[in-house]
């Protein structure tokens, strides 16, 4: 297809100067260019966005299965005796309360603030922890399928869409049914702050809630909208900066030496004599140029010498 | 110059760009840590057993989702059972609002190094505790006095009818033991099952039955509970939330008595806060242990008593 008013637009029909008509055209190209490449980069960071989103996902939950875990064998076998006596309950011994208690802190970091993190369960000893019905559905997923480690995706709230990633929370040691079996096995504290109704009932190897962390699509989108902002911000500052270089150049190299032969080829088409072409000691085109009217100028020279002479004779 | 024009152009779209998922600003009412720590013990305390139905699934999700587009922040809900494990939360400035009953609303008042608390919506139309002393019908004790050496049952610290109350007006006896239990069904049954001598309980309850008897009641009225936010929450642009929970006050657990729109009395609460601010005071009683009734007692003044 031709486009015949376009292209007379961009590449010039000679109407504008050349300067004009080459910065069209440089602005044309790479706005087009820029355009292209937003629109590619702007699916690359999208995927980028989310996967940086996913990986520090895994790494929350990896931080908090290893708080979990300090807690469980190293905290825990001091503070669960407090538990048992006639004090308050403790809940520093229990591993879910450390992990969410080190994230509440961690979240207090702006760069972490969107973040959320949860530990759900489906019959939790804290009711803060219940799950509600998209996590009941996680969880249900990941105990019909044991295989499965991972589930990301997206989710509706009401603070709209969120990206979360969910991993199964599996009761792998026989110290956690102290408190989840039965309630005859629990600490009496535990009894008087939680009841004797909830968090109990859990069995080895039972996946019994997840980890959860959520992300607002907002905060990918944002991500990723930064990152493409810089980048296109880049390419602008550098494509103007290519176009103000060509500008210059072609003014210097070109333009300049045009409309100085240009001058003096209008000052020999009356004084030839006093017209010198110094530009046609130059090796390129321009010196060509300076040549062709050098000689030119020496004919032009010539044939008004001959008028002269025949109009002195007669 | 055109090309100028155009880069400027080019410039104010990947701007627009940018900036285009930037959604209207909201009013969000969020805790230091971005999200909405709600605690939750209810108009009344005692009634839920064993921890059991503070609030239902049901309630539980819908309430969390009314906060949530009320507050336009993530919501941490926490129903609590325990009256002590709510003290402790509202100690600790761990919660930003919270359902409480009148005796744990007085102590948010105090605000012990948090900042404390301001009331903001009165929860149930009025009251009928008051609280009360019961023994066994068979039990020769008559009067309070009479109760040295008992084994007495409690609900946990934190609770004005079967915490504060009753110890304030035990002051000066030894008791062989005190026990603590989530509800007051749960301690009627121990009294019932011999385990206790006397056990606090609120005169709101439904008739315990002819086997137990009313030892001592005291005179003072409790008022509603109340919906309190942190200082830090009532600093901030709060009325939003508000209008939102006056507007789906139908959608609250019906229970909670929400009143919509209207402040609570706080000066209503103060004789009661001189009592919980006097019993918190001395070294209170632990689980299963003996314990005399100690401490400095005082009298409270005629402002108190307003």
């Amino acid at each position: 297809m031709r486009f015949p008013v376009l292209q007379g637009w961009m590449v010039g029909s000679g109407q504008r100067p050349l300067r004009k008509q080459l910065a069209i055209t440089l602005s044309a190209i790479f706005a087009l260019s820029i355009l292209v490449a937003v629109l590619l980069l702007n699916q690359l960071f999208g995927l980028q966005a989310r996967d940086l989103i996913d990986q520090r996902s895994s790494f929350f939950m990896d931080a908090m299965l290893a708080v979990r875990e300090y807690t469980s064998k190293d905290v825990n076998p001091i503070v669960a005796p407090l538990n048992e006596g006639p004090g308050v309950f403790r809940p520093e011994a229990v591993p879910s309360y450390s992990a969410q208690t080190v994230f509440s802190y961690l979240k207090a970091k702006p760069e972490y603030r969107d973040y959320s993190y949860r530990e759900a369960a489906l019959n939790p000893t804290n009711l803060r922890d219940k799950a509600d019905s998209f996590e009941t559905g996680v969880i249900e997923r990941f105990r019909n399928d044991p295989s499965l480690k991972v589930i990301a995706g997206e989710k509706a709230t009401p603070l709209g869409p969120m990206h979360f990633v969910a991993r199964p929370i599996k009761i792998t040691k026989e110290s956690c049914l102290v408190c989840h079996s039965t309630p005859d096995r629990a600490p009496a504290s535990q009894l008087l702050t939680y009841g004797d109704s909830s968090g109990f009932g859990w069995k080895l190897n039972e996946i019994v809630g997840t980890q959860i962390v959520t992300v607002p699509q907002k905060a990918v989108f944002e991500a990723k909208d930064r990152s493409l902002f810089t980048t296109a911000l880049l390419f602008v500052i550098a494509f103007v900066a290519v176009g103000l270089i060509t500008n210059t150049v072609l003014n210097q190299l070109i333009l300049r030496p045009m409309r100085e032969i240009s001058r003096k080829a209008e000052e020999a088409s009356v004084t030839p004599a006093t017209v010198s072409f110094d530009e046609r000691n130059r090796n390129d085109e321009i010196g060509l140029l300076a040549r062709s009217f050098e000689r030119m100028k020496q004919s032009l020279a010539i044939s008004m010498q001959m008028l002269k002479d025949r109009q002195g004779r007669s | 110059m055109r090309w100028r024009a155009a880069v400027a152009l080019l410039l104010a779209v990947l701007s627009l760009s940018a900036c285009r998922r930037d959604q209207a600003s909201q009013v969000r009412l969020c805790g230091s840590a971005g999200q909405l720590r709600v605690g939750y013990v209810g108009a009344e305390e005692g009634r839920a057993r064993g921890g059991q139905a503070v609030l239902s699934d049901q309630d539980l999700a819908r309430m969390r989702d009314l906060l949530t587009v009320a507050s336009r922040c993530e919501v941490l809900l926490e129903p609590v059972a325990s009256p002590e494990q709510a003290r402790q939360r509202l100690g600790g400035g761990e919660w930003d609002a919270a359902f409480l009953p009148a005796g744990l609303a007085a102590l948010a008042l105090e605000g012990s190094g948090s900042g404390g608390y301001n009331l903001v919506r009165p929860l149930g139309q009025r009251s009928q505790s008051r609280s009360q002393l019961l023994v066994p019908a068979a039990s020769t004790r008559r009067t309070p006095q009479q109760l040295q050496g008992a084994r007495l049952g409690l609900l946990p610290r934190g609770s004005l009818t079967g915490f504060y109350l009753p110890l304030y007006n035990l002051h000066g006896l030894s008791l062989r033991s005190v026990h603590y239990a989530l509800s007051y069904g749960e301690l009627l049954e121990q009294l019932r099952a011999g385990k206790l001598d006397v056990i606090a309980w609120d005169a709101a309850l439904p008739d315990p039955g002819a086997d137990v008897r009313l030892l001592s009641e005291d005179r003072n009225a409790i008022p509603v509970g109340a919906l309190v936010l942190s200082q830090a929450l009532v600093a901030a642009d709060h009325q939003p939330f508000l209008q939102v929970l006056d507007q789906s006050a139908a959608q609250l657990p019906p229970g909670l008595g929400y009143v919509a729109g209207v402040l609570p009395e706080a000066q209503r609460l103060q004789r009661l806060r001189a009592v919980v601010n006097n019993v918190e005071s001395w070294d209170l009683p632990l689980e299963g242990q003996p314990y005399a009734v100690y401490g400095r007692k005082l009298q409270l003044t005629p402002e108190d008593q307003r």
